[in-house]
């Protein structure tokens, strides 16, 4: 009779800037392909619909031991999460998350941005992170950190205009992301100086 | 961007992930329009439509209806195409949080229900009772739209 098919164990989620990846460590089965398949349970399927459970979109009888769940964890309430092995006709048991897993808990990191002095122009090139980002930029003339002034940048296209230098002073830079659907907000970035020169491009 | 959009009824204020529903619903709405043979009735606008509703009432029947998505209509409208499935799921988890956001609201009085919203509410079930539950549910989510038009 066929050995029970081990189930996927270490399940966690890895999730950061709203793409979140569901990982477990693999089955090995001497001579065999494993294959994996991933569902999901949002708080509407526990509460109102018998607790069923939904193949996930990336992730039916893959190989892989990482499955992208972004696009199934699309809105803001608990997720429950589970895996299972599948040789053949054979399944294993289901191997379940530990604990729900919520978008609002994503990790943020601070934006890439690069500050370009243009001239007199202040200039910065923000990452573009995705549909859910948007962009808080602060800038001021070093020495003035009193006097910061504040951008909100909600569409990341090309690169953002913030201000007409003067001729002399260093004007700094830093930027966060703000992700509305969770109202949560990354850490700022590594703040950049810059100084016009004439009609040069000019990095401290 | 996620297109949050934050609606206020006087007190009552709720945010709500307005560009993933309409993305989620539009992915589906040809398909479960299609399932729909009865044209000639609606749920949501039959006698009248929801846009004569007096603003005081707003807040209750937007509570109502979602409470009607959630309560009733999403959980008959399993298909045997997973990726709808997928769709549908996402949109009744994204109401299941406005409804409780709205609920909330109602139990700090922040959302009164007048006579105007009891009768919509009643009109709007008389529907849905007139037909069976499967060909309802499908109907009323064809018509999710009319309701993301309405709040907006």
């Amino acid at each position: 009779e066929d050995a029970v098919l081990p189930a996927p164990q270490n399940i966690s989620i890895l999730s950061t800037n709203m793409k979140h990846f569901l990982t477990w460590s693999p089955v090995i089965i001497q001579g065999e392909t494993v294959r994996y398949s991933v569902e999901f349970q949002g708080e509407y399927e526990r509460e109102y619909a018998n607790e069923s459970w939904i193949p996930t979109c990336e992730c039916s009888l893959i190989t892989a031991t990482v499955c992208n769940i972004t696009e199934d964890i699309s809105a803001t309430v608990a997720y429950n999460l589970r895996v299972r092995t599948v040789v053949g006709a054979r399944r294993s048991e289901w191997g379940t998350l530990k604990g729900f897993f919520n978008r609002i808990t994503t990790s943020l990191t601070p934006p890439l941005t690069k500050v370009i002095a243009d001239g007199y122009h202040l200039l910065v090139e923000l990452e573009d992170m995705g549909p859910a980002f948007q962009f808080c930029v602060l800038y001021w003339k070093k020495g003035q950190e009193d006097r910061m002034q504040q951008k909100v940048v909600k569409e990341v296209g090309s690169v953002v205009h913030l201000d007409t230098m003067e001729a002399g002073p260093d004007y700094c830079v830093k930027a966060q992301t703000y992700v509305e659907a969770i109202n949560r907000s990354s850490n700022f970035s590594q703040t950049q100086c810059v100084r016009a020169q004439g009609g040069t491009s000019m990095w401290l | 961007t996620a297109g949050i959009r934050i609606f206020r009824f006087g007190p009552c204020q709720v945010s709500l992930s307005m560009t993933e529903i309409r993305a989620g619903f539009n992915a589906i709405k040809a398909n479960i329009q299609a399932r729909d043979p009865i044209r000639t009735l609606s749920i949501l606008s039959y006698p009248h439509s929801l846009h004569k509703v007096q603003s005081s009432d707003r807040c209750c029947i937007t509570h109502q209806l979602f409470d009607f998505y959630v309560e009733k209509v999403f959980k008959h409208c399993q298909t045997e195409d997973s990726s709808i499935n997928r769709k549908i799921s996402s949109i009744a988890n994204s109401f299941l949080s406005v409804k409780r956001n709205l609920g909330q609201c109602r139990e700090q009085n922040k959302c009164t229900c007048g006579q105007e919203s009891s009768e919509k509410l009643k009109q709007i079930l008389e529907n849905y009772e007139g037909l069976n539950v499967t060909s309802a549910a499908i109907k009323s989510l064809g018509e999710l739209d009319i309701l993301l038009d309405w709040m907006e």
